[in-house]
């Protein structure tokens, strides 16, 4: 979820009112957003934003856009916005796009911001703007980058062009030497955080003017003449290079109202591509491309459980910043420029509920009787559990995740069955446990000064490589049990074993155990109607020095399943 | 102050009633008056001096003479001299080496005897050597050693006080401190410690009285008391209860486990159905099936375990990979526009340890009886550092409510019942939220009395893209519950790694609030 900061007093000043802490608290949720914290020291508000399909919320400018419209303020008419039967005018603002770009990173959006200086906090706001954005929404500069440049030193039509990585060379931004791209992905710190996007390609996307004066190599770095955007610059050119043409766009306008709302002036760029895209091979941007949308007003009233009129759910959207009509039975809604969220007819309805607000829902009880109960699994679990505790264990429960050392080296096995995670966190959690077994002897190996006798238990799940499964895997509800204490061997855990199985009802038979877990002769293989369903036995010496255990051991483990179902 | 008569022994009642003020109180009286062994005396004695009921006013040095084994075979045989005496008596005068070899002693004892009993006049040698018999009787010093031999033999030990001045002086004659064993007494020097009542035992013993508390009270019941009756008509000594009792080990749930279980049983009483599932999960269950979209920020490899063996399932179940497909691609018959990008069919495939909960409510779906509700309580993994807030795996609570007529104030309606059945909250908040496959999405936050404002869990209704994909056609309300903050409250501990803690003392030694 993405957390920005704000600068309180620009930000009330776009509310327009100001808000106690307690205040502001209450009223954030209509953007689903919640107050983290307050530095007043620096005038800053921490905010995080919890809809992720809200990219327009998570700048100064957005959220203060939705709070003031949701107190009953105005909201902005944009009137920069090109769309498929209306092209502004972009003047002498064109990008011109490379064929041999459509491989790596097919798309652009552009603008150009003028009319006023470029102070502190609006520099602030865009880099925050263009990190949460690009990051969050962009999935880390993968499918949206952004670049800033000072307009001034472009020279247009701007070129995005594929660029040979060897030969293209360039002082980026944060150095003082020219480097060619590859060396930039090597050397340059952002290189190193953003070049594998590029990698692999054989070109790379690289954007410079007329003259062939460098923007940027997106998605990695600005040049640092022409991107080295300062407090004071009056004209701006920003654009957006990615893979999905719609992201790409909303992200673009979503920049440009807010620009437009500090009180800039946003002018058009067309930008050329000389294959199709869905908008045709010129799009004028910043560019509505958004369909309109409407829900079933029964829907909607059903949905949300309240005898709405067609008033109040218009009004409600409002307050969302959205305006509507109603033709029927229906209610349209022209979605905003900065948003993309409406995928269903159930969106809208959302929205109704936000702009309505939570109190005005009272809750009431589900009238369907159901009958609840408890798996058959947890049944026959809780049948287990008794008996093993009416014979002194205790209960105990454990992670599922573990090493190779406990699971498979400690257990003198070769561990061939056991499930492996290609991405462990560490070493520690890079298996899940295929038996019961292993997780008592890690507790034993701690608990040497705990008073023996140790008598404990647990029933949980394992699971284990099985290729006769679909998924290539089992899990099993799996009852492990382990007694340490001097006296502890064969005859004892057999006991224990026959008492389970008396009072689960369930015949079984022995059978002598070659498992180098336990000592040979005195472990046993339980096999119940014809299939085996346990071990137990004494636990090797070996194994018990691999674990540090000094306490005469004995283990056994049991498949739950097989027992209930036959 | 208060006598604490509970904590007295048998042993130590039967001394304070049987004692006087001003009485010199010895080990020795006590033995004699109260037939005590010399430990259970002790016992008495120190137990006694710690409670201040008797205390100390002198130690007598006595001197005590113990038979020995030399002393033991004088009783049985007789006394070399008497043998010699009565061996004369018997063959006939003879010569000394003649005496030593018939009775086995050594010539020198033989010798020396003689010595001393020819000088008493009892013995006498004639002219050819010959030792025999005079008429004379018997030394006092013979005949008196014979007596303390017999006495030392029936009591052992034999006290100085107990003995005349002849006894003593031929006691003394016969007796060695060290080095006693060819001697037939053996000198101990004991130090005696004489006690007092003290004015706390003169109340205790008061009372005692006045209780009509004798020791001879019953202590432990027998089964012989029983089956003779002989517990009839006596007392049963009162013990002190509150003496720390010893521990005991005993069989015992897990108290996390047993908090979980307990949730289940609420939400069954609640009219929930359990469902389960397994740990692996496909990546169409975990995530396309909620209608998240493959390229979701948390569907990352930095999000989930993937698998090294077992890394893809062999198929997905028709229809709904076909349905979910094309529903994530357009929208399919969802009424939605999708998410617009080219399904995945190898990624949909690719196998993942079970992320969300939710899975096994997407799994439900189908199968699902309407109107029904359901719920889990499902083991995640998530990819995240482990510490006291996140655990390699975790539990999740989840569940739906399938219905004709359920709605958002019905969901509203089933929060503030977990909340207050589940969690004990004294106030409800309904915030909306953010959740893939909800909408509307719903968190709700509660006053919990001690842990004040907290996040209780997300909810929402299910996205028609997730629904109708499944062949639903009903609203679905889907809920899940952040109970691990709970449980730790439950358990009064603050750190998530201890919920799955392998120390046997730890868990034996935890309870719940």
């Amino acid at each position: 979820m993405p957390k920005i900061e704000v600068n309180k007093e620009k930000f009330y000043s776009f509310i327009g009112k100001s808000y106690t802490d307690d205040a502001l608290e209450a009223l954030l949720p209509c953007a689903k957003a919640e107050l983290d914290a307050v530095d007043n020291e620096e005038g800053i508000l921490k905010i995080e934003l919890n809809d992720t399909n809200r990219p327009d919320l998570w700048s100064t400018m957005g959220l203060a856009r939705q709070l003031r419209v949701y107190e009953g303020g105005k909201g902005n008419d944009y009137n920069f916005f090109s769309n498929s039967e209306k092209t502004l005018d972009s003047g002498i603002r064109t990008v011109k796009v490379d064929p041999e770009i459509k491989k790596t990173r097919p798309f652009m959006a552009a603008f150009s911001v003028t009319g006023k200086a470029v102070d502190d906090s609006t520099l602030k706001d865009l880099i925050q703007t263009q990190e949460k954005l690009c990051w969050n929404y962009g999935r880390k500069r993968k499918s949206i980058a952004m670049g800033v440049y000072r307009s001034d030193l472009i020279n247009y039509p701007v070129m995005y062009t594929a660029a040979d990585p060897d030969k293209t060379r360039f002082v980026p931004l944060g150095m003082d030497k020219e480097l060619n791209l590859r060396e930039i992905i090597k050397e340059h710190p952002k290189g190193q955080e953003f070049g594998h996007i590029v990698e692999n390609d054989e070109k790379f996307p690289f954007i410079t003017d007329a003259d062939g004066k460098v923007l940027s190599f997106s998605p990695v770095i600005n040049s640092s003449e022409i991107g080295a955007v300062e407090v004071g610059d009056e004209n701006l050119f920003i654009e957006l290079t990615g893979t999905d043409l719609h992201s790409l766009i909303l992200t673009a306008s979503i920049v440009a109202c807010d620009l437009a709302d500090d009180g800039f002036t946003i002018l058009p760029v067309k930008v050329e591509y000389p294959y199709e895209t869905e908008f045709g091979k010129s799009i004028t941007t910043p560019y509505y491309f958004q369909t309109g949308i409407s829900a079933d007003l029964e829907y909607a009233k059903k949905l949300l459980g309240s005898d709405l009129s067609a008033d109040q759910m218009k009004n409600a959207l409002l307050r969302m910043g959205i305006k509507t009509e109603i033709e029927g039975e229906e209610i349209i809604i022209e979605v905003p420029e900065y948003r993309n969220d409406f995928l269903h007819s159930v969106d809208i309805v959302e929205d109704i509920m936000m702009g309505r607000g939570m109190d005005s829902f009272e809750p009431v009880m589900p009238s369907d009787s159901t009958v609840g109960r408890i798996s058959p699994e947890e049944e026959f679990a809780r049948k287990a559990k008794d008996i093993l505790i009416g014979l002194g264990f205790q209960e105990m429960i454990y992670n599922y995740l573990g090493s190779g050392k406990d699971y498979i080296e400690k257990m003198n096995i070769t561990g061939d069955k056991h499930i492996q995670i290609v991405n462990p966190m560490t070493e520690n959690y890079e298996f899940v446990r295929a038996s019961i077994i292993p997780s008592v002897l890690n507790s034993e190996a701690i608990s040497a000064n705990a008073v023996y006798p140790h008598n404990i238990f647990e029933i949980g799940k394992i699971a284990f490589l099985d290729s006769d499964d679909n998924s290539g895997t089992v899990t099993k509800n799996s009852l492990g049990f382990l007694s340490a204490d001097r006296a502890e061997g064969y005859n004892q855990v057999s006991s224990v074993v026959s008492a389970v199985f008396y009072y689960l009802n369930k015949d079984f038979e022995l059978i002598e155990l070659d498992d180098p877990r336990f000592i040979k002769g005195r472990s046993a293989q339980i096999v119940y109607k014809g299939k085996n369903v346990g071990v137990f036995g004494e636990i090797s010496p070996l194994v018990l020095e691999n674990w540090g255990i000094q306490m005469p051991s004995t283990c056994c483990e049991i498949d739950l399943d097989i027992l209930q179902e036959e | 102050m208060d006598f604490d008569l509970k904590s007295l022994h048998p042993l130590e009642i039967r001394l304070l009633r049987h004692v006087s003020k001003n009485e010199k109180i010895t080990a020795e009286q006590i033995i004699k008056d109260l037939a005590y062994k010399l430990g259970q005396c002790n016992q008495a004695f120190s137990w006694l001096a710690a409670k201040e009921y008797i205390a100390e006013v002198s130690r007598n040095l006595r001197t005590l003479y113990e038979i020995t084994e030399t002393g033991k075979d004088y009783v049985s045989k007789g006394t070399p001299e008497i043998r010699i005496i009565n061996h004369l008596k018997e063959k006939g005068p003879m010569k000394m080496p003649g005496i030593a070899k018939d009775l086995g002693l050594e010539n020198k004892d033989v010798g020396s005897a003689f010595g001393q009993l020819s000088k008493e006049g009892v013995l006498k040698m004639d002219s050819d050597k010959n030792v025999e018999v005079t008429d004379k009787e018997l030394p006092a010093r013979i005949t008196i050693l014979v007596t303390l031999l017999s006495k030392g033999l029936e009591s052992e030990i034999l006290d100085e006080s107990g003995l005349s001045k002849d006894e003593l002086a031929v006691i003394k004659a016969n007796s060695k401190k060290r080095g006693a064993a060819a001697s037939p007494f053996k000198i101990i020097e004991r130090e005696d410690l004489v006690y007092e009542l003290t004015d706390n035992g003169e109340k205790v013993k008061k009372l005692l009285l006045d209780q009509g508390l004798t020791g001879e009270e019953i202590g432990g019941l027998t089964p012989e008391m029983l089956s003779t009756g002989s517990w009839k008509g006596k007392d049963f000594r009162e013990y002190n209860i509150n003496t720390p009792p010893s521990r005991v080990l005993l069989g015992r749930r897990n108290p996390y486990s047993q908090y979980l279980q307990w949730v289940k049983d609420k939400l069954s009483s609640l009219g929930f159905e359990e469902f389960d599932g397994p740990l692996v999960e496909t990546e169409f269950w975990n995530g396309d099936a909620l209608f998240m979209p493959q390229f979701h920020s948390a569907r990352d490899i930095h999000d989930v375990y993937y698998l090294k063996n077992a890394a893809s399932a062999k198929e997905i179940e028709q229809p709904w990979l076909d349905q979910v497909a094309e529903t994530h691609e357009s929208g399919w018959e969802t009424g939605s526009r999708g998410w617009g990008y080219k399904f995945d069919h190898d990624f949909t495939r690719r196998q993942v340890l079970r992320s969300q909960g939710t899975v096994l409510s997407a799994k439900q779906l189908h199968k699902a009886k309407i109107p029904g509700k359901y719920f889990g309580v499902a083991r995640c993994f998530r990819y995240d550092q482990v510490d006291a807030t996140h655990g390699a795996d975790f539990y999740q609570t989840e569940g739906i409510v399938l219905g004709e007529d359920v709605n958002l104030r019905t969901l509203l309606g089933l929060l503030k019942m977990f909340a207050e059945e589940i969690a004990g909250a004294e106030e409800v908040r309904y915030v909306p939220g953010y959740f893939p496959f909800t909408e509307p999405s719903i968190e709700v936050h509660i006053k919990h009395p001690v842990l004040g404002w907290f996040e209780l869990g997300g909810s929402g209704i299910f996205r028609p893209e997730v629904t109708k994909a499944m062949g639903i056609d009903v609203p679905v309300l889907a809920w899940g519950l952040g109970i691990d903050r709970m449980a730790l409250m439950h358990l009064g501990l603050n750190d998530l790694r201890e919920l799955f803690t392998p120390n046997i003392e730890n868990v034996r030694l935890r309870r719940s609030k």
